[in-house]
């Protein structure tokens, strides 16, 4: 499965937004990032007050819950998806939504559901209200997400739980606007991989140039609100032009270079 | 009571994504500090005597007690603080943080425009630059408030994201701190968010509860205070939490009656402990723990949290909640204006309602202080289309067309 989605050696991991723009093309756009070629799904589970998140994310977010969207829904897509195909599929989403289902409980649905990893960045080492004990009780990953400007001691906090995966937001701020790759992010990639972790590494990932940069230094880039923005241009598109699952391929296959 | 606490029981703590964890430690130590630094302490001092105008008296209104017939009823005039209402209290003492801390940019949210009015204000007073994130759903409502603020120099940025409400605006206010808080201080205005703010405005807005302390030569039976995030009821509060009475009643707007998105009532069994922006408390959520829509005539109340130590303080009983609506909000606003020659902003006639009723059981004898934590003039535009709407509006037509001319 890994060789078969990961072109010239490098690993993409594609953000895409559950029940946006609905739910079935929710599932056609997972489909088209997997057959563009990409190494894992990372899904987020929309939340009414997405507080990290640019306003791509956080419109397509609104938008999906104006259509009704329920976590229950989510849930279920990842089953669908992990049916079409056995792709690592990580879920993101807000401690709002993981703390009203109960850590447990959300954690051990995740699980059940195909998961392999849970990327709650407002649930950090020391306020996390359980969700890492959580994650070994589950068999899950708990990916924690760390950003530039760490200091030492609080990075060997976070990797004290020991994380197979570390994401890191390549820049401090929201998801979307563009980031500029230097010595300041590449340099902090390197570090981080000292600590014998694997390292997901986004935020503002636009162009193939800027994963070819990227990939020497960490294990898989990761694309969202670039991914959401080709979806919505796809599905507003009022001359159908192109479908939502070519739209997504198109968009992985483009970054891949 | 500490001056630092971070949890109130289960409620509070600091959950915020890795980005704002140095900021936010940084900012408790700077706290922590100056609350007990004379030097700085001397210096707020000196702000509030000279800018804000305090002590704020304690009047008694003795023609509304008369008219009512219960309980002699007392009113905390915050809404003669500089700038309109208590939140300069906290605005000050932040600003001053801020500038402590080495800080030359102050973000805030403002839901009805009274924390952006303290906030701008306070910034123009000591150089600071100033962003007000404000819903456009609240600049609506409060449009003359966004002019006072962009006089003092602020720029106000409108949020049309969620609800265009007083939590979106907050969202906002985080969004750009994620990226600008080694230069920029988040000045929130309730005693709400991740940890130290819950704490850190309590002890700004404490000043109400301390001057009341000093002031009521008398026993007091009942102090009552509206409660939005809560910032004004807890510094109201804050000096008797600990003792056995008054009676504390905070006022939640019960809008338009029961019903998802009909009011902002977080203390009955409609709501339930969650985690949103940074905090754990008491929200209005759905089942999925989405955060549901709220309603209130007053911008200030409109909101779908409360502030943890409030939270706890219901959960205790030390805090008893009441709910008022939207029309029982304004009837208050007329009576005290008849009565006493006072006009109750409309967050705080929500306190003053409650207080009505509350004079009226407690009966003759019993005395009881409510904080009017605003003056109502902003709200001219509410108020005027409420009580006197075809009149008010053929003003406004008639003032428009001036304008044209």
């Amino acid at each position: 499965m890994t060789e078969l989605n990961t072109k010239a050696g490098t690993k993409l991991i594609t953000h895409f937004i559950a029940g946006y723009p609905d739910i079935e093309s929710s599932y056609e756009t997972a489909v088209g990032l997997i057959n563009g070629g990409a190494y894992a799904l990372e899904m987020q589970i929309p939340f009414s007050d997405p507080s990290a998140d640019g306003p791509v994310i956080e419109l397509a977010c609104r938008r999906a819950l104006e259509k009704g969207f329920k976590v229950s829904d989510g849930f279920r897509l990842i089953e669908r998806i992990k049916e079409y195909r056995d792709i690592p599929v990580y879920l993101m989403s807000y401690s709002g939504i993981v703390y009203n289902m109960g850590i447990d409980r959300f954690t051990a649905k995740a699980a059940a559901a195909g998961v392999c990893g849970l990327i709650i960045p407002d649930l950090i080492p020391g306020a996390d209200e359980g969700l890492y004990a959580a994650g070994r009780k589950a068999g899950i990953q708990i990916v924690p997400v760390v950003v530039p400007g760490v200091p030492d001691s609080r990075l060997e906090e976070i990797m004290a739980e020991n994380p197979d995966w570390v994401y890191l937001a390549l820049r401090a701020g929201i998801t979307g606007s563009y980031t500029i790759l230097d010595e300041v992010n590449l340099g902090f990639l390197d570090k981080v991989k000292t600590y014998g972790v694997k390292i997901m590494a986004g935020f503002g990932i636009k162009t193939p140039q800027q994963i070819k940069t990227l990939i020497p230094h960490c294990d898989a880039a990761i694309a969202g609100s670039f991914i959401v923005d080709r979806i919505t241009s796809s599905y507003n598109d009022a001359a159908g032009r192109i479908s939502v699952t070519e739209a997504a391929a198109d968009a992985v296959r483009y970054l891949l270079g | 009571m500490s001056k630092y606490n971070n949890f109130f029981g289960d409620y509070g703590g600091r959950y915020v994504p890795e980005v704002l964890r140095l900021p936010l430690a940084e900012l408790e130590a700077a706290y922590v500090e100056a609350i007990e630094d004379p030097a700085f302490m001397a210096e707020f001092k000196t702000f509030q005597t000279d800018f804000i105008g305090r002590p704020t008296p304690l009047l008694h209104a003795v023609n509304a007690g008369k008219a009512l017939g219960g309980a002699d009823i007392y009113i905390k005039l915050e809404g003669l603080a500089n700038t309109g209402a208590h939140k300069i209290n906290n605005a000050a003492g932040q600003a001053l943080l801020a500038k402590r801390m080495g800080k030359t940019r102050v973000i805030a949210e403002t839901g009805a425009g009274q924390h952006g009015v303290a906030t701008a204000s306070a910034c123009a007073r000591l150089g600071l630059e100033c962003v007000i994130y404000m819903g456009t759903e609240d600049i609506r409502r409060q449009r003359p408030n966004v002019y006072w603020m962009e006089l003092f120099g602020a720029e106000v940025r409108p949020v049309a994201s969620g609800s265009a409400t007083l939590k979106d605006a907050v969202n906002e206010a985080f969004r750009d701190w994620t990226s600008s808080y080694k230069n920029t201080h988040y000045l929130l205005g309730s005693a709400l968010g991740p940890s130290p703010f819950p704490d850190m405005v309590r002890e700004f807005q404490s000043v109400i509860g301390n001057e009341v302390k000093q002031q009521a030569d008398f026993k007091i039976d009942a102090m009552v205070a509206c409660v939005g995030g809560g910032s004004n009821a807890i510094g109201f509060f804050s000096p008797f939490i600990d003792l056995s009475g008054p009676r504390l009643i905070g006022a939640e707007a019960g809008g338009r009656g029961p019903g998802p998105g009909n009011n902002a009532v977080r203390m009955d069994a409609s709501a339930k402990t969650g985690i949103v922006q940074g905090y754990k408390s008491r929200f209005l959520l759905d089942d999925d723990g989405q955060v549901l829509p709220t309603h209130s005539i007053s911008a200030g109340l409109d909101y779908p949290g409360i502030g943890p130590q409030l939270a706890e303080l219901g959960r205790t009983g030390r805090v008893e909640f009441v709910s008022v609506t939207d029309g029982e909000a304004l009837a208050a606003l007329k009576f005290f204006a008849a009565t006493e020659g006072i006009i109750f902003a409309m967050e705080s006639a929500h306190a003053g309602a409650a207080a009505m009723s509350i004079a009226k059981e407690l009966g003759p004898g019993k005395k009881i202080i409510i904080n009017m934590s605003g003056r109502g003039d902003k709200d001219i535009f509410i108020s005027a289309a409420a009580f006197d709407g075809k009149n008010w509006k053929t003003f406004l037509l008639e003032e428009s067309g001036r304008i044209n001319d």
